[in-house]
């Protein structure tokens, strides 16, 4: 299992190039059942990393590009009236697939941005009256532009809530840009890119990640590093239950990634940047420091019990 | 030059430095114990009764005294247990109006498996906030503190103290936590009127519900307005939907410094502003603040009142 | 409550007079029935305004009950100084206290009061019940301080109970180190009122018929004896005590003036002991007959009387060395021996009638003596507790008409036979005989065991010990008064030997008092001087002795303070997570700390880093705990492995 794992990852990191701990982490993140929003300026691989995974895993994919005059039944799908069978017909719309790739989502209204939250969320849509379950796996990739970049409407705090992660890609470094611009066109590589295990293999690893053992000396720890965002004041509020489940889950998923059947409380460490770095925010007058450097402190802060 | 030594070795005895982030633990160094008023009676009725016992050559005299005296040495180890070690988060401090009290949190965290029983926080020495904190358990100690003026409202200077469980001593450790507080302007009264709304100003897209374009149905929500309901919907039985409308707000609602008269002082003029601010975002408006050289975007809602609010608190007015 | 002015809850006022008047109770019967009246009155009257919620009374009615008060303690006890009357105030001042509480700080002045009236206490009674009712009372007052301090929610008033008694039983081995070795001086220091020793039994120095027989109800102790080797037979033990040489024909008396010094010669070997006296308020000390030396601070008469410089008011221990045998008063001067004849004129007629025949029968003194002795075991003369009552001429009637006497009568009648024929005579009161504590090794003797006997003058063999009593029931001197007197003579309990079982925790009962006098009450300077020099600390200077407090204090409050301190590390319960705390201790001391936040592996790895050459048991290590603490398997062998490893690990 650990091995296919594997094999995805560095099928991906062929693609992206010197992001190794960020493919993993949304990796992770897909075997958590969790959606991934990605934070970066433009240009630095996001759509191709959700591509290049999708295809990896064999998933099928679409992409919706958020604008500012993006509607919700753009993305859910309208029922237009058939004059053939004289009623309403639902026409699905790209949210029904496996794998989304919302990009730039901080463009469009916060109308059309909670369509697309809500049917994270609910794993369901539900359109004049009627539900309709979503494929599984869904995992949505959002993307995000930077908060101040111009005509953006940033995601609430309370919507941030709903990705399991958050992550920045951040520019390669020297050495990996230097084979990126010396490589081929990505997205030949793209192309060429071949499912590296099945759709039930994946659900299969989901349902293990799931059943990681966390031992109470864990929970504790999770509970300490929950406990303290609440009680100091250094952050402007505390982490909520629903974050403290996300940490466990996610760090659950980190531990099948790394082979082991428990958790340990490096595997907590390693992910709670991407989980908590967007749900912390700093107190002070401005934000003195950003998410990793946030949950870097945090971990410092609490002790492993 | 002996002020600045005093000073010194007054830092270097209690050691004071300067605002602590994160977790303090009150390490014994940093405890500090004195015998109360009531200790030196107590001492005075020991010397008391030992003479006594001399004099009358009281056997049981003399295990009495001593046994109150162990005590009493005994008395002094348990008042500085109920403070050492310690563990003492700054919490957070929710914003306030000036003129209102503002409530800084003091988490403190007893790992232990001893319970320390009424442990005091106090600014002043005159009010003070006790709490028991059991073992292995956190409990959080507040103290108000007034908040005259708006801005950041440091504490300062905190005390944790503790008499328990005799009452002969006092023993104390001071606490500087990187804590603080917004304070908002104080509202002014209310009576003078919101501003006129502008006609919406071209470029941007604008937040908040619209009025124009149809964009289409969701389900319907207590409390939406009648006009918005799709009635056609309703009529072939498919239960109750509202019409979305997306476009721009109608109108612009600023709240601008330049707007106030001139005669009124810089804080009178925020105070004013305060209570537009409170005064839209009651009767759920949109608005935006506008302030020399700052600006704050036209929104609605919790998060744009207290940006506002913030703005305000923080608005440094140039002289 | 914890801020000094902050007022004062129900509940602890109603605590504060239930433990103030658990410690005044005992004083209740030793006090005036109106004062109690009172401090009830105001005890109860300050419980009803606080549960009313009303206010105090106002400041002038104080003063005018103090006034009161006074002047009431003043009228019973013609003086407000002194003990009783000093108890009698501060009982009153208490109850007013009381009533005017109205905070925390008056609260703990209280308090301090209460502790205070605790020793008072102390002046009437000392004994092992008192001591540990009065313990309980602390116990109490404590736990009430206790309470005091808690901030507004207080638990249940066991726990505040179980503090303070943790609290006071981690003070007991301070307690006993201050107690043991805090330099004692000897007191008083100022004059002690004179009331403060009233009201104990003893002989007396005149003897008047029932005056002992009445002494002989009584079970109280009187002394208590250690012998360094094994005790004498019952009938050798005479405790020599006052000497009474003046008849005024009724009653005997001890003379004023005693000169001359003791000289003696020995029979037999000497017999060392040590005696506790219990304070009888008189300055007479207690020896077998016939003490040998004299204690430090006393002097001896001629007469082998034992004087202390003072009143013996507090429990007296002293060594001493006897001769069982011994001859003295050989050469007694012209005016002693005409002393002991002395006889007042017109009394007893009777009783001379018979010794001038007597005496014309049996010019041989010592034949006159046997004659005397085989007429009181012949004839009719009975020995008991509860004698008819004497007239004029007690002798007389006692010889002739009613034979019915205690040892005094016996005493008496021989002397005033001897004196009357010429033969000098004395009476020695004292103790007979005693009861063996087995348990303890010592002898019991009691205020029952009070005896007189008389002492006859032979030219040749000075003064001799002659018991007219044991010619009447020689029981008496070979086995106590319990075997000698008729049954339905009323006696002490503890002095009959019918309840074995009960005679036998009271005697248990007994070495505990005795211990408990030995080593608590009656620890003096010279007890301290005698511990100390057990201990091998010989001639201690008060300096010295501060010092050696000083450093066993200290010794024993670091001691306290670790262990007190020690609670307040966060602790783990986790074996596993023990084990690995001393892994990462040992690491440390090699200067590789663990982060607190830093996780096992993360450690590992670094540590791999850092010394390669620890790799493979540090690997080995990390990996059992990891599956040990986070892992789904929890069992005893992995537990018992990582420990092993463990130890075995050096850095």
């Amino acid at each position: 299992m650990t091995q296919k794992i594997e094999k995805v990852v560095a099928q991906v990191g062929g693609i992206i190039l010197g992001k190794e701990r960020q493919i993993r982490l949304a990796i992770a993140c897909l075997l958590a059942r969790g959606h991934l929003l990605i934070e970066d300026v433009p240009g630095v691989g996001k759509t191709m990393l959700a591509h290049a995974l999708a295809a990896s895993l064999g998933l099928n994919f679409q992409r919706i590009q958020f604008t500012s005059d993006l509607l919700p039944a753009d993305i859910i799908g309208v029922s237009i009236y058939s004059r053939d069978t004289g009623s309403f017909q639902f026409h699905t719309g790209p949210i029904f697939s496996q794998v989304v790739l919302a990009d730039e989502v901080n463009r469009a209204t916060p109308k059309a941005q909670s369509a697309l939250l809500e049917a994270m969320e609910e794993h369901q849509v539900t359109t004049e009256g009627e539900t309709r379950r979503l494929p599984e796996p869904f995992f949505v990739i959002a993307t995000q532009n930077p908060s101040y970049q111009i005509g953006t409407f940033p995601l609430p705090e309370s919507q941030l809530d709903r990705f399991l992660m958050r992550i920045h890609l951040g520019y390669p470094d020297n050495e990996a840009e230097r084979a990126l611009l010396q490589g081929q066109d990505r997205r030949d590589l793209l192309e060429g890119l071949k499912p590296c295990m099945a759709a039930q293999e994946l659900a299969a690893l989901q349902q293990h990640a799931l059943r990681i053992h966390a031992s109470g000396a864990l929970l504790d720890y999770v509970q300490e590093l929950v406990n303290h965002t609440r009680r100091t004041a250094d952050y402007i509020n505390g982490l909520s239950p629903r974050a403290a489940l996300a940490v466990l889950h996610a760090a659950r998923a980190w531990a099948l990634m790394s082979g082991r059947s428990h958790v340990v409380p490096e595997d907590v460490q390693a992910v709670l940047p991407g989980v908590v770095g967007h749900r912390l925010v700093p107190a002070g007058e401005v934000g003195r420091v950003n998410g990793a450097d946030v949950v870097a402190h945090l971990i410092k802060q609490v002790a492993i019990p | 030059m002996y002020a600045a030594l005093k000073n010194q070795l007054y830092n270097w005895l209690f050691q004071l430095r300067g605002p602590e982030t994160g977790v303090v633990v009150l390490v014994q160094r940093r405890v500090f114990i004195l015998p109360t008023r009531q200790g030196i009676a107590f001492a005075a009725v020991l010397l008391m009764m030992l003479t006594g016992s001399i004099n009358y050559s009281l056997g049981l005299g003399f295990v009495l005294t001593f046994l109150l005296g162990a005590m009493a040495i005994n008395g002094m180890l348990y008042t500085f247990r109920n403070l050492a070690n310690l563990r003492v988060t700054g919490g957070r401090a929710l914003p306030v109006f000036a003129g209102d009290t503002a409530k800084f949190t003091v988490h403190l965290e007893n790992g232990s498996d001893t319970d320390r029983h009424a442990v005091g926080l106090t600014r002043d020495r005159k009010e003070a906030a006790f709490v028991d904190v059991p073992a292995r358990a956190t409990a959080p100690a507040s103290i108000g503190i007034p908040a005259a003026r708006r801005g950041l409202l440091r504490p300062g200077r905190l005390t944790l103290f503790t008499r328990f469980p005799l009452g002969l001593y006092h023993s104390w450790a001071y606490l500087q936590l990187d804590m603080q507080c917004l304070v908002y302007p104080r509202p002014a009264a209310p009576g003078m009127p919101l501003p006129p709304a502008a006609s919406s100003v071209g470029a941007g897209i604008e937040r908040g519900r619209g009025q124009e374009d149809f964009s289409g149905l969701r389900q319907y929500h207590a409390g939406d307005s009648p006009r918005h309901i799709a009635w056609k919907v309703a009529a072939r039985d498919q239960g109750l939907f509202t019409k979305q409308f997306s476009g721009r707000t109608e109108t612009e609602l600023w709240l601008d410094w330049a707007l106030l008269p001139a005669s009124l002082d810089p804080e009178e003029r925020l105070s004013q502003l305060t209570r537009w601010v409170l005064d839209a975002h009651a009767a759920g408006l949109s608005f935006g603040l506008r302030l020399p050289g700052k600006t704050v975007g036209m929104a609605a809602g919790e998060a744009q009142r207290e940006r506002c609010l913030e703005t305000l608190a923080l608005f440094e007015a140039a002289s | 409550m914890t801020d000094p002015k902050q007022a004062i809850a129900l509940r602890h006022l109603l605590l504060l007079t239930l433990s103030l008047t658990m410690v005044a109770a005992p004083h209740a019967a030793r006090l005036p029935w109106w004062l109690v009246a009172l401090a009830a009155v105001l005890a109860a009257w300050r419980a009803y305004l606080a549960y009313a919620r009303l206010r105090l009374p106002s400041r002038w009615l104080l003063p005018l009950i103090v006034i009161t008060a006074t002047l009431g303690v003043y009228f019973h006890y013609r003086t407000i100084f002194g003990r009783d009357a000093g108890v009698a105030l501060l009982v009153a001042m208490l109850g007013l206290k009381l009533l005017e509480t109205r905070s925390l700080r008056d609260a703990m002045l209280l308090i301090f009061l209460g502790y205070f009236l605790v020793i008072t206490n102390f002046f009437y009674s000392q004994t092992i019940l008192t001591a540990l009712y009065m313990l309980a009372c602390i116990w109490m007052i404590t736990a009430v301080m206790v309470d005091l301090h808690h901030a507004h929610a207080e638990p249940p008033f066991r726990a505040q109970l179980h503090t303070a008694g943790a609290l006071l039983a981690k003070s007991v081995p301070l307690m006993l180190v201050l107690f043991l070795l805090f330099p004692r001086v000897p007191g008083p220091l100022w004059g002690i009122p004179r009331d403060a020793f009233a009201g104990v039994s003893g002989l007396s120095d005149t003897m008047t018929p029932g005056s002992l027989s009445e002494l002989a109800l009584s079970d109280a102790v009187a002394f208590r004896v250690k012998f360094t080797s094994s005790i004498p037979e019952t009938r050798h033990l005479y405790w020599r005590g006052p000497v009474m040489w003046d008849f005024d024909g009724r009653s005997w008396s001890v003379p004023r003036f005693l000169y001359g010094t003791p000289r003696f010669t020995t029979g037999s070997r000497p017999i060392d002991y040590e005696v506790t006296l219990e304070p009888h308020n008189k300055r007479w000390l207690f020896a077998l007959d016939l003490p040998g030396k004299v204690p430090p601070r006393a002097q001896a008469s001629s007469d082998y009387q034992l004087y202390s410089h003072e009143p013996v008011i507090t429990r007296l221990r002293y060594e001493m060395t006897s001769y069982l045998e011994a001859s003295y008063g050989m050469e007694e001067g012209r005016y002693p021996i005409r002393r002991a004849l002395a006889l007042p004129e017109g009394f007893n007629p009777r009783t001379l009638e018979l010794a001038g025949t007597l005496r014309a029968k049996f010019p041989d003194d010592r034949a006159l003596v046997g004659e005397v002795l085989g007429m009181f075991r012949n004839e009719n003369f009975f020995y008991t507790l509860t004698p008819p009552l004497l007239g004029e001429n007690p002798v007389d009637e006692f010889l002739f008409s009613t034979r019915r006497g205690f040892c005094e009568h016996y005493a008496s009648a021989f002397a005033v036979l001897m004196r009357a024929a010429g033969i000098p005579a004395r009476i020695v009161t004292g103790y007979q005989g005693g009861e063996v504590n087995q348990l303890g090794d010592y002898l019991i003797v009691r205020q029952a065991d009070a005896h007189a006997w008389t002492e006859v003058w032979f030219k040749d063999r000075g003064w001799v010990r002659v018991d007219p009593t044991a010619a009447v029931s020689p029981l008496r001197v070979e086995s106590g008064i319990s075997a000698a007197v008729p049954l339905t003579d009323p006696l002490p309990l503890l002095v009959r030997g019918d309840f074995e079982f009960l005679r036998q925790m009271l005697l248990t009962w007994d070495l505990m008092a005795n211990s408990w006098n030995q080593w608590v009450l009656g620890y003096t300077p010279e007890r301290q001087r005698q511990f100390l020099a057990k201990v091998g600390i010989d001639d201690a200077t008060w300096q010295t002795l501060a010092a050696i407090l000083f450093c066993v204090t200290g010794l024993i409050v670091a001691v306290l303070a670790v262990l007190t301190l020690r609670q307040l590390r966060t602790r783990v319960h986790d074996p596993v997570k023990i084990a690995y705390l001393r892994f990462c201790s040992k690491l440390r001391h090699k200067g590789l700390p663990r982060d607190p936040a830093e996780g096992p592996v993360d450690y590992a790895n670094r540590l791999e880093r850092l010394r390669p050459d620890l790799s493979p048991a540090v690997a080995a290590i990390t990996g059992l705990y990891i599956s040990l603490r986070y892992g789904t398997e929890a069992d005893v062998t992995g537990l018992r492995e990582l420990r092993r490893r463990i130890r075995q690990f050096s850095a």
